[in-house]
């Protein structure tokens, strides 16, 4: 004969289970209407127009041996396909185009409609860092911008 | 060694499959629903079925890019991808009306017979049944954890019911399924016979489930299986010049690449360069048939024609085999729709079980709690004094 318990676990362990099938349905409604934090202010930089927007507001993650943030870029002037090379990175200076073109770390990719950028970042983001995208065309003219990263994101 | 008794093998048994029993038949659910995704599609949405009436040969994958290019000037194509023979190409692209679309072109007209944006059945049943849409971050997700640890649940309820059904082995000679002899009876026996008959499916399952659970951990702590695909030098791109550059090799070239260096290439998914460093990627299915239809590949530099990486089963370590033929033994597409019907039963055996162990374990306790209250109801009837003078004998 089978014995019966009447742990807490054994009360309740069907509805967690439940519980977790509705956090699927939970999880697929975010999905499908997701929720970004604000764009931030829109900058010139050469020919282009640029608006930045982070995906979310958690910390840098690790990938592939680098600090990681990841970011949407939306130009809403100038052509992408006049870019030879972009990168962005956050920090308390840019990176130098130099140290950056070695590897694809940081580079823009994407397409004219929207461009998205794995940041390279410092593991933790302090006050004093700001955002430096840096631009170089084909005529080979190199033109830097930054912004100011919002205090929502400071840890 | 101490023998272990049945009655501990029956009470593993539960405590492997009982606790998580509704997430277990849900996973076992919506992967058989996943194993046939594609074919759903077919059978329910027209516009995915790639006819050809005409018998006519398949356009190669740039002619394709350049029909949904010319039909939406002003698309950006980032992905081209195909399947079975019968279902049609899918080319994937950003509008400026559109983030995100999926255009499904039938390989051998050219026509672009439906243009979607949003999810597809197909990548709903399949993220449902891997990480029950619980979010990705940082390269993890809670609920493709949960999924894999289904792995341990159906391993061990395997290794423990076998325990429990001793010369299991006769239901293969002596099939027995009692179907005239109660409720109790026949659901006992169609557990342990679907177990038996399933035993490889079961043995599959968990080894791949194990391995997708020690690909998450590597995900996670950022262990690469398979390198990332170079970029192109920056002193190999055009400087100094007025407008805009052409590269030299197009798709075409880097597909004919891809053919030339592998016998019965076929190419299923590539990805076109999403910046100017950036190379063809071109990867698709070859000889091996228990490799997945990205084992066979190459990244084309567009500015010189040279191949930067390569992909083949030959030249893979012990981790790369073990992605590339982890998901066809999975979900069984080695040999296209048969072994894809055969998961499929299966699937559908596994989903079974889970509910027949379920009512049988349910039929149980339902009787040991009537018992139990049938005692107390006997109990409440006899007086108190009576029960006292029996406790002191």
């Amino acid at each position: 004969m089978a014995r019966l318990s009447n742990s807490m676990w054994d009360r309740y362990k069907y509805k967690v289970n439940g519980l977790v099938l509705i956090l699927s349905c939970f999880f697929l409604y975010k999905n499908l209407f997701p929720q970004f934090p604000d764009a931030w202010s829109t900058k010139s930089i050469g020919s282009f127009e640029v608006t930045p927007m982070p995906y979310n507001l958690n910390s840098p993650y690790m990938h592939d041996g680098t600090y990681t943030k990841d970011f949407l870029l939306l130009f809403s002037q100038g052509e992408v396909a006049d870019i030879r090379q972009a990168y962005f990175n956050i920090g308390a200076a840019p990176l130098s185009l130099a140290d950056m073109q070695d590897a694809d770390a940081g580079i823009l990719h994407g397409s004219q409609h929207a461009q998205e950028v794995h940041a390279i970042a410092p593991k933790v983001i302090q006050a004093d860092h700001r955002a430096w995208l840096t631009i170089e065309n084909w005529q080979g003219k190199l033109k830097t911008v930054s912004w100011a990263i919002p205090k929502n994101l400071h840890q | 060694m101490a023998k272990l008794s049945n009655r501990f093998w029956f009470k593993l048994h539960g405590l492997f499959s009982l606790p998580i029993w509704i997430i277990f038949c849900f996973v076992c659910l919506t992967g058989t629903i996943s194993v046939i995704s594609h074919e759903l599609t077919w059978l329910t949405n027209p516009d995915s079925r790639a006819s050809n009436p005409q018998q006519l040969a398949e356009k190669p994958k740039s002619q394709l890019v350049d029909i949904v290019q010319n039909a939406y000037p002003t698309a950006s194509i980032s992905t081209v991808m195909s399947f079975e023979s019968y279902i049609a190409n899918t080319v994937i692209f950003t509008d400026s009306d559109k983030p995100y679309a999926i255009a499904y072109v039938n390989q051998y007209t050219g026509e672009i017979q439906e243009v979607i944006q949003g999810l597809t059945f197909k990548s709903f049943m399949r993220s449902l049944h891997a990480w029950l849409f619980f979010p990705w971050q940082n390269g993890y997700s809670i609920g493709y954890y949960l999924v894999c640890f289904m792995a341990f649940v159906m391993l061990g309820a395997l290794v423990s019911g076998l325990m429990i059904y001793k010369k299991f082995w006769r239901s293969y000679t002596q099939p027995k399924l009692r179907i005239h002899q109660g409720k109790k009876t026949f659901l006992a026996d169609l557990h342990r016979l679907a177990g038996v008959w399933s035993m490889w499916f079961l043995i599959l399952m968990s080894i791949t489930g194990l391995w997708y659970l020690a690909q998450a951990i590597m995900w996670q702590n950022d262990i690469e299986i398979e390198a990332h695909a170079p970029v192109v030098e920056v002193s190999q791109l055009p400087y100094g010049v007025a407008d805009v550059p052409v590269r030299p090799y197009s798709l075409a070239d880097a597909v004919n690449i891809a053919e030339q260096k592998f016998p019965n290439f076929k190419s299923t998914y590539i990805m076109l360069p999403e910046h100017f460093r950036d190379t063809y990627k071109v990867y698709g299915e070859g000889d091996g048939i228990f490799y997945d239809q990205y084992s066979y590949g190459v990244t084309v530099n567009p500015w010189t024609g040279k191949v930067e990486s390569e992909r083949s089963p030959e030249k893979m370590n012990a981790l790369q085999t073990l992605s590339h033929i982890a998901n066809p033994l999975h979900y069984g597409n080695i040999g296209g729709l048969w072994t894809k019907i055969i998961w499929f039963i299966f699937g559908a055996l596994l989903t079974g079980m889970s509910i027949t162990g379920f009512l049988i374990w349910g039929g149980r306790t339902v009787k040991a709690a009537k018992d139990t209250d049938n005692q107390r109801s006997i109990f409440s009837k006899v007086p108190v004094t009576h029960l006292v003078q029996q406790d002191g004998k």
